[in-house]
């Protein structure tokens, strides 16, 4: 299995017997609680649509995975959400099939799909991979395979001797905690099972790194082994622990 | 014949009885324009009666032509606080004359601007916001008809600000209402009252009315010592005298400090505008009644507030500026003829010789200019929005009339376009045709959005730990720099942000973290650069002499630059920068001004920064910029990035500079905020407000934040010339060891700049990692000889410590077995590979170096993967882009991921 980090996304090529694109957390429809929270923006859902088709288009996957959140307001649908996500499904099926975990922000997401597309909110394995949106603990069957998870829109931030030089979008990969107890077993066997946490495709969302590790604020973060988790930028580059972000001390 | 005698029998009888004997200078000469019906600007020390100089005609007007409903003079103060004075001086003449007046500002009752809607007072005293509040209501807007009279007091405080550009556009929509009205500017000494006039007049005919100053104004320059009790303890000998003493001073920390020094002497009082106003008021009043005789004060007091007789006044500390020098001692002798009295009290050998230089111009009526902001994008967009509210719909060319007859404004089609269309994108404006169409937002905007003064609001800093509040911070430092795991000091301690939400910031105690840290400490009064050359000629000609007859002061001179002098230190003058070496960074001496030094600062930082892949912290002040380096980047280093630079290319590289700074973000909210892209009140939670600042790249949002900053903050053009000398050679730098004078003075304007690109973050934080990672050094030769370190403490050439041969191979920190295995006497086939796979390692390292152990040490970087590396001969930074590509590549692939 090899897996392509695509910075221009960002979003990820899982390439087994199938190639899977996997993009998290588009948040569409974000401008309308923008706009309760004091910002005042236009919406962005056309630019945001043409950063996906292009990706799609670039990578020319068999199935595409949307990991979640691809609306944004709960707990009801808004207008300019009835008004513009079935545009922007019916764009992606005219490229490619495409299957959506659904997370914290979709709900009612059901009525813009269509059979087949909506997968189960405690994760689903295709083409050996195991995926989820990641509010939720995976169910059992997820154990023992790589997790690609989105939810935590994880960024990190790098410093050098003087203060910060860089804050980008990252991934976060990590091991589970053995015999983590929220996670229910497969007939009682535990399987080493790493996580590997997205960032957002939406270009507004971003968590620190740090606050997933220090502060989870999600059972799937809970679970997770810190020590040893390790960072990666959106082009796949190694940047190291995670724990090294933290005082950039160097003695 | 005396300008008295054309004044109307009621208002020259008013005049005998206030106990006028005679009219001041002020007043004479601009009764008779006034009466004549001119424009005018009035330029003239305060307490010359020059509020009387332009009132006395208007009530003479006032009460000779009939009286008609509705506001007929609109006297405007930049402060509540001299509203009310305003009120309290005018009280009187109305009531003789049987005339109506009212005050309207932000204080001002409900049912007192209820009565003011239904019945208008003749006169009515107001602030520029609350001018613009006034168009809001359809009754107030028909008082407006009648305006015959607008008097703009301390207009030198309002022309140089977007306040007062807001004005100038108000006072053309007042036009629409009251057709032509005579228009009275009040100013104190400037450089510049022909644009003053244009600022108050746009086209129209005006005059000016010079009364000068400099003749009755009597200022010395005294040296109050280096330490601050020395400094305390002459103020305070100062203050033994007979009379009434106030003492300026440049911030609100110093007024604190010095009345906690002075309280017990019981007859001081501290006022600024931290302090509430009934604390204040208090102060005031207690000063004027003669409880207590000395006042420390900010520019709070600068301006008119009559606090009844001041006979001396100390500015403690350089007044940076000759106009405030002026502004403040002529507070003194507030009486018609008298002379006004003031002392500088100095406190360091740059400050003083600063000082010395301030008050020969002052003496000199040598005075700055006040810059006017044209053209200020942020204002447009707030005055359509309220041409929008006002007229529900308007034609796009009707607006441009009107603004263009201002001379903020006088020449903006295009920029009227521009800043409409941004307007519409964040839905505040709709566009129809050539039509703006108010939106249901618009109002409610505009009532939060009537001033262009930014309140800031202040947010409380949680400790997650203690769980406690530990400060606060300023919003625009919150908004700018701010973001989770971020740290920052504040009140001498470092913290990691945790959370921005619910109006508050959460934080954890941070340990040490390498390099200085931004802290936010607020706007201050810059010197101009014509102040800082002459300073340096000073230094240069040593000619303190001709400035100053105070023994001590000239001593403590001559004594600090001898002492220059045996250090062997080169001083550095108009004629000289010098770059020190110091532990804390390089230190350039440059006798720029603060804006020319933020300018030229920020364009050798970022150059630095470009060049050796740091970030680069930046401190200032008007003579120094300390430049927070990296320990290896010295003097020299910045000489040549110096020298190097093309003055031509600079405005396009501070451009570049200032874009990921914090004081850049804090601007382009603000900016943001006045056309109507984010609300006062607008949360910062769960979204990254750093990455939708990035969607003002090249618009007209961003435009006006380097329009400002360029103006307000720095000055590119003289940093730009500063440099041409340098390449002429008639400036000339060299390098040295850290000064008395580089290491003297306060250090303020704090930023940072990052590098340019995210590659060298990365780089650097990679190289970090290969150097703190553990690796296993085994001799191949001896194969007796095995040793566990960090990449970092390595040699370049390693060597076996036993045998004394460089055949070593570098193994991961779990590979010790291998080790073990291709030592054994008997091998399989399997252990017979490993053993040579350690001997290519071996010899890789043995042609390599230490170069080919921190390509061992990265992920998934075997001897193959290490030898290709090696292969490329690449140095630096394109070495480790080698590495990291080979890490990518591994990454990728099944390996790793199963």
């Amino acid at each position: 299995m090899n897996l392509q980090f695509i910075s221009d996304g960002p979003a990820l090529l899982v390439q087994n017997r199938q190639n899977v694109l996997v993009i998290a957390d588009l948040h569409f429809g974000i401008e309308t609680d923008l706009a309760v929270h004091g910002w005042h923006f236009a919406s962005r859902s056309n630019e945001r649509l043409k950063r996906l088709i292009d990706s799609i288009k670039t990578n020319s996957p068999d199935l595409l995975i949307l990991l979640g959140d691809v609306k944004h307001n709960i707990p009801e649908t808004t207008r300019q959400e009835y008004r513009e996500l079935p545009d922007v499904f019916e764009a992606i099926r005219d490229l490619v099939p495409f299957k959506l975990l659904p997370g914290n922000h979709d709900v009612g997401i059901g009525r813009f799909l269509q059979e087949g597309e909506l997968l189960p909110k405690k994760g689903a394995i295709v083409d050996g991979v195991g995926y989820l949106h990641g509010h939720t603990i995976p169910s059992s069957e997820l154990l023992g395979h790589l997790i690609v998870a989105g939810h935590h829109h994880p960024m990190v931030s790098l410093h050098d001797e003087v203060g910060c030089a860089l804050r980008a979008p990252a991934y976060l990969l990590a091991e589970l905690i053995e015999n983590e107890p929220r996670i229910e077993k497969q007939n009682g066997v535990w399987k080493t099972t790493r996580v590997l946490f997205m960032p957002a495709f939406n270009e507004y969302a971003g968590f620190d790194i740090l606050q997933i590790t220090k502060y989870p604020f999600s059972p799937l973060s809970r679970s997770i082994l810190t020590e040893g988790a390790e960072v990666f930028l959106t082009n796949g580059t190694y940047i190291g622990p995670a724990s090294s972000l933290e005082d950039n001390v160097t003695t | 014949m005396s300008p008295l005698d054309r004044l109307d029998a009621r208002v020259k009888s008013c005049v005998v009885k206030r106990g006028f004997s005679e009219l001041s200078e002020a007043q004479v000469q601009a009764l008779p324009y006034i009466l004549d019906g001119h424009n005018l600007v009035l330029i003239a020390p305060t307490g010359t009666g020059k509020t009387e100089s332009a009132m006395l005609p208007v009530f003479n007007e006032l009460v000779s032509s009939p009286s008609e409903k509705g506001i007929r003079a609109l006297y405007i103060t930049p402060l509540r606080s001299l509203n009310r004075d305003i009120l309290s001086r005018m009280k009187w003449w109305c009531h003789e004359l049987s005339l109506s007046i009212g005050v309207r500002h932000g204080d001002t009752t409900i049912s007192e601007r209820r009565k003011q809607a239904l019945s208008p007072p003749d006169l009515l005293i107001t602030t520029p916001e609350t001018l613009q509040a006034l168009f809001m209501g359809k009754r107030l807007r028909k008082h407006l008809a009648t305006v015959r009279y607008v008097i703009v007091d301390e207009i030198h405080e309002l022309a140089g600000s977007k306040r007062g550009a807001q004005l100038a556009v108000a006072l053309e929509r007042l036009h629409l209402y009251a057709g032509d009205f005579q228009r009275i500017g009040l100013s104190a000494t400037i450089g510049n009252p022909d644009e003053i006039g244009r600022f108050l007049c746009g086209a129209r005919p005006f005059t000016i009315v010079q009364v000068p100053i400099a003749k009755d104004l009597d200022i010395s320059v005294k040296f109050g010592g280096e330490a601050f009790k020395q400094q305390v303890k002459a103020l305070s000998s100062m203050l033994g005298r007979k009379g009434s003493t106030l003492v300026f001073v440049n911030t609100r920390v110093t007024a604190e400090a010095l009345g906690h020094e002075l309280y017990e002497r019981g007859d001081v009082e501290v006022h600024h505008g931290s302090l509430s106003k009934e604390v204040r008021i208090d102060a005031e009043e207690r000063f004027k009644r003669g409880e207590i005789n000395t006042l420390i004060c900010t520019s709070s007091m600068e301006l008119g507030i009559d606090i009844g007789r001041v006979d001396h006044v100390i500015q403690f500390g350089s007044p940076r500026e000759v106009a405030r020098l002026v502004q403040r001692v002529g507070r003194a002798g507030h009486q018609l003829h008298s002379t006004s009295r003031g002392t500088i009290l100095t406190t360091g050998f740059s400050d003083l010789l600063e000082s010395l230089v301030i008050a020969k111009r002052a003496r000199a009526n040598d005075i700055e200019k006040v810059v006017v902001h044209k053209n200020a994008a942020d204002v447009l967009a707030n005055q359509i929005s309220a041409m929008a509210v006002e007229y529900g719909e308007i034609e796009c060319d009707m607006v441009r009339e009107i603004v263009e007859r201002s001379y903020v404004f006088s020449n903006c089609a295009d920029l009227l376009d521009t800043v409409c269309r941004q307007m519409q994108e964040h839905r505040l404006i709709r566009l129809d045709g050539t039509r703006i169409i108010t939106t249901a937002r618009a109002r409610t905007y505009l009532s939060a959005n009537l001033s262009m003064i930014h309140d800031e609001r202040k947010v409380p800093v949680f400790d997650m730990v203690s769980r406690r509040t530990v400060g606060t911070l300023d919003e625009s430092f919150v908004v700018g720099w701010v973001h989770t795991g971020a740290v920052f000091v504040t009140k001498g301690q470092l913290w990691r942000v945790i959370e921005i939400a619910d109006g508050k910031l959460t934080v954890e105690p941070a340990r040490k973290v390498q390099g200085e840290i931004p802290s936010w400490e607020g706007e201050q009064i810059p010197v101009p650069f014509t102040i800082a050359h002459e300073v340096g000629s000073i230094r240069r000609d040593r000619n303190v002499k001709d400035y100053s007859n105070d023994s001590v002061g000239i001593q403590y001179v001559e004594k600090f630059l001898d002492e220059m002098d045996k250090n062997r230190s080169i001083i550095p003058t108009d004629l000289v920068i010098t770059l020190e070496n110091s532990d804390e960074g390089v230190i350039c001496n440059v006798c720029g001004g603060h804006k020319a030094n933020e300018a030229l600062g920020r364009v050798i930082s970022i150059l630095l920064s470009a060049k050796f892949g740091t970030t680069v912290g930046i401190e200032l002040d008007a003579y120094r910029i300390l430049l927070r380096l990296p320990s290896h980047i010295r003097a020299s280093d910045v000489c040549d990035v110096i020298i190097g630079l093309d003055p031509a290319h600079m405005p396009g590289i501070l451009r570049l500079a200032l874009k990921r700074t914090a004081l850049f973000k804090w601007k382009l909210v603000q900016i943001a905020k006045k056309f109507g892209a984010i609300d006062p009140d607008a949360d910062y939670e769960k979204i990254s407000v750093q990455r939708l600042l990035e969607f003002f790249d090249g618009t007209v949002v961003q435009l006006e934040a380097y329009r400002e900053l360029l103006t307000d903050y720095m000055d590119i053009e003289t940093a730009a010339a500063l440099i041409r000398l340098v390449n002429q050679g008639k400036l000339t730098i060299t390098t040295g060891r850290l000064s008395l004078i580089g290491a003297e003075g306060l250090l303020t304007s704090r930023d940072e700049i990052p590098p340019p690109t995210a590659d060298q973050a990365v780089i650097g934080a990679v190289r970090r990692r290969l150097e703190s990672e553990d690796v296993l050094l085994g001799c191949m030769n001896c194969r007796k000889w095995m040793s566990r370190t960090v990449v970092s403490r390595v040699p370049e050439i390693p060597q076996c410590p036993k045998c004394g041969a460089r055949l070593i191979a570098a193994l991961k920190p779990w590979e010790e077995q291998l080790y073990t295995i291709a030592n054994k006497k008997k091998k399989l086939d399997e252990e017979r590979a490993t053993e040579l796979r350690l001997l290519k390692n071996a010899n890789i390292v043995l042609s390599s170096g230490k170069k080919a152990i921190i390509a061992l040490a990265a992920r998934g970087v075997g001897p193959e993967n290490a030898s290709r590396i090696l292969a490329t001969l690449t140095d630096g930074n394109a070495f480790y882009r080698e590495i990291l590509k080979a890490e990518r590549k591994y990454i990728q692939t099944h390996r790793f991921w199963q």
